[in-house]
Order: C-alpha cells, then structure tokens, then sequence
C-alpha cells in the first residue's frame, strides 16, 4: 500500500468547517473561497480577506479591495 | 464608521497587546481566574454546546479549558491581535470583537474573557453575538465593570489636578453591572443575568501595579488619552496619593478589579416566558390573601389631602 502523499501541513490549511462558518464582516453576507489565492471574497463588501498560515483574517484594513474587472470575473466562475 | 467618536482606540489595542504578548502567558492570573470561574458555571449547565467561540481569545487561556469540555466538540479561538492569536491551539480566526464574521445561527455557544469592556459599541456587539447563537444557545462573557483600578483613577485624577490644573482621561470607563442586563435585553437575549464579583489584588507599590498593567497590555488605549507621557512629578504625587488613600497597615496597596459575567441564551420557544396579561389562573387577591378592589374604585387614602 502507497502512503497517501503528504498535502499541505495540516496546521497550514484552514480548517473547512471554520470556513464553512465565516461571512463577511462588514456586510454579513456569504464568501467565495478562491483556493488558489487563499482568500475569502466578499462580493458586498468588494474586498478580499487573506488566509494566512491556514488562519483567516477577517479585517477589513487587512483585506485587498476588489476592482470592477476581478467583479465581472468572479461573476463568470 | 466613525472613529473620531469611539472611546478605545482598538488599533494601538492590538499593537500593545501585539508587544506584550510574548510575556502574556507571566500576567494572565486575572484571565486564568476568570477562565476557571466560568468553566464552573459551564460545568453547572447541563446541555451540550457542539460549537463554541471565544471570543477575545488572546493566547488561548479560556479556549484551552473549554476544549477540555465533554459536551464540546468544535472551539474556534477569535483575536483581532495576531501574536496571541498564535499562542492559541486549534481552530482560530483572526477578527475583531466589534465586525464578527459568523453566520447567524452557526454556534451553540460564545464565551469570552476580558475582552468587552474594550469594545466601543457593546450593544452591537452583542447583537452580533446574539444573531450569530442558534436558538437557545448561550453568551456567557466576563468583563471588567465599573469599580475596576478606581484607586488608581482617583490617584492619577487628584495628582493631575493638582500639580497641572486640570484632568485627562487616564483609567477607561467601565459599564456598570445595573446597565448590563438591559442592554442584553435590548440585544435580544433571553433570561439574561449580569452579576459582579470584586477581586481585590495587593502590590508591594502602585508602580509594580503599572508594571503589571502594561506587561498585561493593558494600558490606556482611550482615543481622548493625553498623548504625553504622565510628567514625572506628577506620577510621583499619584504614587503618593494612592498609597495614602488606599495603602494598608502591612503598606501592600490593593488594587481592585469588578468581574462583570454575562449569561444570556439566544431566544427558543422553549424557555421560560412571562404569561400573556389576562391568562392568570389564580387570583392576585387570592394569592396574597386579601380583598379585592373593584377596577375604578379607589383604595382608601391614609393620610387627607387638601
């Protein structure tokens, strides 16, 4: 029998069922999560929110602001 | 958002808290007691809370203990200061008390330690709380209340008025244990108690007291604070006031800290409600053994009136 590979660090990924639970701040509203960039995205609040070392950071002055391009493009996955 | 009006100023918050942490685990004795006494009352409520939050949890002193719990499954640890947010184990987000990020109705239970005397909007906090709770779930916090360090507030408040004319805010305000159970109330909890419990602390001198406070990184964080340092005489004349005010015979000084504890459920239609006006089974008058008064008809005056 194969070992399963080692994925990420366990400590490193944020645990789904916290994510599972999170909503946007400032607005309350539901988040995408984009895997790829470890980031939370509120759409309503137009605003990007880290995962860093597996922990979200749920700070608006932490998070990246969205422009109208990254928008329309959330609205096409 | 408007910042200009908050009365804490939570940025420098969480940097001094951010630059104590490496020692919090040395000055945590008020937390630690605090996390016991609420472990206790958890331990008196028989229910089973699957997923909890701690909310403040700064390095993890009341997370730990609630893990330990029989009826817990999930404890995700919450702190907007992200070097103490690192001392936590297992689940954490980094968040502010003040902007939760949970989805209403996602937890059974929310404990905090020492964390809501600092947030500037505690009835929207609450409200948060309250939203985020599934039906007959429960808030069970203790904060800092209104007769906290008041030794230290009038020692620095007499030794600034008299050696500079005047007073700046040097010691934060605390709410009053009366206050706090309306506020649950108007949040929109149900049977909710708020009791205090004083903790007096003795120091061989009120400057092991500041030492103390600031290795707890829990000095003056209010935005109307006087941005100079506390001029040297005058800290001198405030160290005289409080040991003459307040020193004891053994010459220790005490130091006080009102524990304010919250417990509140999230309303279900299971709990306890007040009957609606007019379904009483029994008679008042029947109850208290007397006669009743005819609706309209006055209760004979004692004294005359003219």
């Amino acid at each position: 029998m194969a070992d399963t590979p080692a994925q990420a660090e366990p400590s490193r990924r944020a645990d789904p069922r916290v994510l599972e639970m999170l909503v946007c701040p400032l607005t309350k509203t539901a988040l995408i999560y984009d895997e790829a960039r470890q980031e939370l995205i509120s759409r309503a609040a137009r605003l990007a929110y880290p995962i860093r070392d597996g922990i979200p950071v749920m700070l608006p002055e932490e998070a990246r602001a969205l422009d109208d391009d990254e928008l329309r493009h959330l609205g096409k996955k | 958002m408007t910042p200009e009006h908050d009365i804490f100023d939570r940025r420098l918050l969480v940097a001094r808290r951010n630059r104590a942490a490496d020692g919090a685990a040395d000055h945590d004795f008020l937390l630690t007691r605090v996390a016991d006494d609420l472990m206790e009352r958890l331990g008196a409520i028989k229910r089973r809370f699957p997923v909890a939050l701690n909310l403040g949890a700064q390095h993890g002193v009341l997370g730990r203990r609630v893990r330990q719990l029989p009826g817990v499954e999930f404890v995700i640890d919450m702190e907007p200061a992200p070097r103490l947010l690192a001392q936590c184990e297992g689940p954490r987000v980094q968040a502010d008390e003040e902007a939760l990020p949970f989805a209403d109705r996602s937890l059974d239970l929310v404990v905090s330690g020492l964390a809501l005397h600092l947030v500037n909007d505690l009835p929207g906090t609450l409200l948060q709380v309250r939203r985020a709770l599934k039906p007959d779930g429960l808030l069970l916090a203790a904060m800092l209340g209104g007769t906290t360090l008041h030794e230290l507030r009038t020692a620095l408040l007499a030794a600034e008025e008299e050696l500079e004319g005047g007073a700046s805010p040097r010691v934060a305000p605390f709410a009053d244990v009366r206050d706090l159970g309306a506020l649950l109330q108007r949040a929109g909890f149900a049977l909710p108690v708020a009791d205090a419990e004083t903790v007096t602390v003795t120091y061989a001198h009120p400057l092991a007291l500041m030492r103390e406070l600031r290795a707890m990184g829990a000095t003056n964080v209010l935005r109307q604070r006087r941005k100079a340092p506390l001029r040297r005489a005058t800290l001198a004349r405030a160290l005289q006031v409080y040991a003459e005010r307040f020193g004891r015979a053994g010459s220790r000084i005490p130091a006080t800290f009102e524990i304010i504890t919250l417990t509140a459920w999230a309303p279900h239609e299971s709990q306890q409600k007040p009957l609606q006006p007019g379904t009483a089974k029994t008679r008042l008058a029947d109850a208290l053994g007397t006669r009743e008064q005819p609706a309209g008809e006055r209760a004979r005056p004692g004294g005359s009136r003219s």
